[in-house]
């Protein structure tokens, strides 16, 4: 017997995704006349009618008055793409009990690299079986067709007629000649072309040459050709599901007390933050959803100025928001997810007190950012700009890069700048002002240097005057910069900053 | 509650008296009520010659040039500064005329909303060995001090509390009073020292371009005033 060398791949076909997604909830309508619509092209259309639908006379495609006239018993439902797509998506991270690698192939499929996989569940015929009647278990109708190439594969398990098609290894092409040309997932175009030409199955393709199909058809036939005979690469790139990490309780007493609350808290948080360290992630960030009976839903978060999955740090961060929660009559249902989920790296803890010390600052961050706000906690950010008040930027801390260069000031800046320029109250005139009255207190001129002209940056729109700056020491001692815009009538002077 | 105010009273008394007799009836306080606070945990904080100021501790600072105090006592410190303050205080800060004197990067700045916000973020802060700059306009009083202070003397960290208001009463290390003397000059008057020296100090400032013209780094000139 030929040993199995290379690529195997599962395509997974759901046909009756949306009907299926009715089905799970217990419908009873399906039982009946039932159909899926969707607007298509400014019409709705049926997608889906369910198999008694097919019997009265309802197929796919027909418009929604159509439908009706044909069979008035018809109920409908709009499709819901969000819906289905998420009905998809858990069907993909339950199929990695098949197969490590699965990739989606929406809106309505999954394909599976099953090389070295079958022999564990007794050869491939018995693994596409088991995957339908598990499939069939949670009320998901399924076909499948097993193949060297993923194109021949999706072939096999939309257009064969029996719901598990294999292709031996190395005899793809036998397998694909009796199907129609579609199979190929060609374009609409070009299929209606080939049926001109007389070519409706793969098979009497094979007879023509490449070029000459290239030439008529485009090189989109040939390449899914080649692609579905393995003649080119075509490899499965699976996507494996972002593990979600969260943990839900719901209990069948609604509870009132902090400490209850805390309690159901502390094992969610221990459950989330256990599988977070397992796989030596920290989040970002965490959600705690307490539903109320009587008020509904209330989201909770903390954010953490660096990945977490310490249990203690979490629950210490829960315990200010949650005792500002007001309950009334009792929460039933708890659920606490993680977000930016982040790799953590350990770092040797008791060597290096950087790090210790870098730890703790982390923890104040998360502290404070949770408490007053993370827009509160800042840290200055570099700018380019010859503008003194937009030399710099303020920025959150907790995202704070690492480094920061600095170029060092041209000219000695006040230490305190006055955004906007705070006007003063002239006692005595002269440029810059002998003696003026600034919050409260007389300033007497003792020595001035200036001015410094700055030009406003023309391609910004917002105050484009010319500013003319001036260092002022006075005979009290303190220093400051007068700003007064040049060009005027009247001079009115502002102080923009105090000197260090 | 009944115990607090006890104890306010037996410190604002002692303060008011200046004398250290015991208080008369010392059965009547909790055990406990007190914390032994070991003053040697942590290396005092070299400003130059004659002046320190004790790490683990809370110190004041007003007049025209206490930003200035602090930014100079941060920058005779490593690691990271925490600012906090009212919103409209803290960002008049210019990252651009602090780099003559430390990096800017070390900065986080805390704005809180009101007085008791800026004084928890202090008191949170405090617990980090770090410096903590905190502008609270009015001083704090005793009890507000005293938390700041048991914040600190775990950590080491260094607290300067900006008052531009009325200094009260309180359990800070020191107190200074800080005006500027012309440019890159200040006078520093030493208020109150809980270890009892006070004094006065001419500040100034010297920056010294880096062999490579980047980053100035500076040496304070301390020339002592007429001893107050």
């Amino acid at each position: 017997m030929r040993t199995v060398a290379g690529k195997r791949v599962l395509s997974i076909w759901l046909p009756r995704l949306p009907l299926d997604r009715w089905r799970r909830k217990g419908d009873g309508r399906l039982a009946g006349a039932f159909a899926i619509i969707d607007e298509v092209n400014n019409s709705w259309r049926v997608t889906h009618p369910s198999d008694e639908a097919i019997r009265a006379g309802v197929r796919m495609g027909l418009t929604l008055p159509d439908a009706r006239a044909i069979c008035p018993d018809l109920l409908t439902e709009p499709a819901d793409a969000a819906r289905e797509d998420a009905l998809l998506r858990a069907l993909w991270r339950w199929a990695d009990v098949l197969s490590p690698r699965v990739a989606l192939d929406a809106p309505d499929g999954l394909l599976l690299d099953i090389a070295g996989c079958a022999h564990l569940f007794g050869g491939e015929e018995a693994l596409a079986v088991d995957a339908i009647d598990r499939l069939e278990a949670v009320s998901v109708a399924a076909r499948t067709g097993i193949a060297d190439s993923k194109g021949a594969a999706r072939a096999l398990a939309r257009f064969s007629s029996a719901p598990v098609a294999i292709a031996e290894p190395g005899r793809t092409g036998a397998a694909l000649a009796p199907l129609p040309v579609g199979a190929l997932g060609v374009q609409d175009e070009t299929a209606s072309a080939l049926a001109r030409a007389g070519l409706k199955t793969i098979g009497q393709l094979y007879e023509v040459k490449t070029s000459e199909l290239a030439r008529r058809f485009g090189l989109s036939l040939t390449g899914a050709l080649a692609a579905a005979l393995g003649q080119t690469a075509d490899p499965v790139t699976p996507a494996s599901a972002d593990p979600i990490y969260a943990a839900r309780m719901t209990l069948p007493d609604p509870v009132g007390l902090l400490s209850d609350i805390e309690a159901v808290l502390q094992r969610l948080v221990s459950s989330v933050c256990g599988r977070l360290e397992q796989d030596r992630k920290g989040a970002r960030a965490f959600t705690l959803t307490v539903r109320c009976v009587d008020t509904g839903d209330h989201h909770l978060s903390a954010g953490f100025a660096r990945p977490c999955f310490d249990a203690k740090a979490v629950l210490q961060q829960f315990a200010h928001p949650l005792s500002k929660l007001r309950i009334e009559f009792g929460a039933d249902g708890f659920r606490l997810a993680a977000s930016h989920v982040e790799p953590v790296r350990h770092r040797q803890a008791d060597i290096d007190d950087r790090v210790r010390e870098n730890a703790g600052v982390a923890q104040l961050l998360t502290t404070l950012g949770n408490r007053i706000g993370f827009d509160h906690v800042r840290a200055f950010a570099a700018r380019d700009s010859h503008q003194p008040d937009r030399e710099f930027d303020l920025v959150e801390a907790v995202d704070r890069r690492s480094a920061l260069a600095w170029a060092p000031a041209p000219r000695k800046r006040p230490l305190r700048l006055f955004r906007p320029p705070e006007p003063l109250h002239l006692l005595d005139g002269g440029r810059p002002p002998r003696r003026f009255q600034w919050r409260g207190a007389i300033y007497a001129l003792s020595s001035a240097k200036g001015p410094e002209r700055l030009t406003p940056e023309w391609w910004r729109t917002e105050d484009l005057r010319t500013r003319d700056y001036w260092t002022v020491d006075t005979a009290e001692g303190a220093r400051f910069w007068l700003l007064t815009y040049p060009g005027q009538d009247e001079q009115s002077w502002f102080v923009a900053g105090r000197f260090p | 509650m009944r115990v607090k105010i006890a104890l306010t009273l037996y410190f604002s008394k002692e303060q008011n008296k200046n004398t250290m007799t015991a208080p008369s009836s010392p059965a009547r306080l909790p055990q406990g009520a007190f914390r032994t606070i070991s003053t040697a945990r942590h290396d005092a904080l070299g400003l130059g010659p004659g002046l320190s100021l004790a790490r683990g501790r809370v110190h004041e600072a007003l007049g025209n040039a206490a930003d200035m105090f602090a930014v100079l006592i941060a920058s005779r410190m490593s690691g990271p500064i925490f600012w906090i303050g009212l919103q409209r205080e803290i960002e008049t800060l210019n990252p651009a005329a602090l780099q003559d004197f430390l990096d800017p990067a070390r900065i986080t700045l805390i704005a809180g909303v009101s007085r008791a916000e800026i004084l928890w973020a202090a008191e949170q802060a405090l617990r980090t060995p770090a410096a903590i700059i905190a502008e609270i306009g009015q001083g704090p009083d005793l009890r507000e001090s005293r938390r700041l202070q048991i914040a600190a003397e775990e950590s080491g960290a260094v607290g300067i509390m900006l008052i531009n208001g009325r200094a009260q009463t309180s359990a800070a290390e020191t107190r200074w009073e800080c005006r500027q003397a012309g440019e890159n000059q200040w006078a520093w008057i030493c208020m109150k020292d809980k270890r009892g020296g006070g004094g006065a100090w001419r500040v100034s400032w010297e920056g010294e371009d880096d062999a490579n013209g980047g980053r100035q780094t500076g040496a304070i000139h301390l020339a002592a005033a007429t001893a107050a």
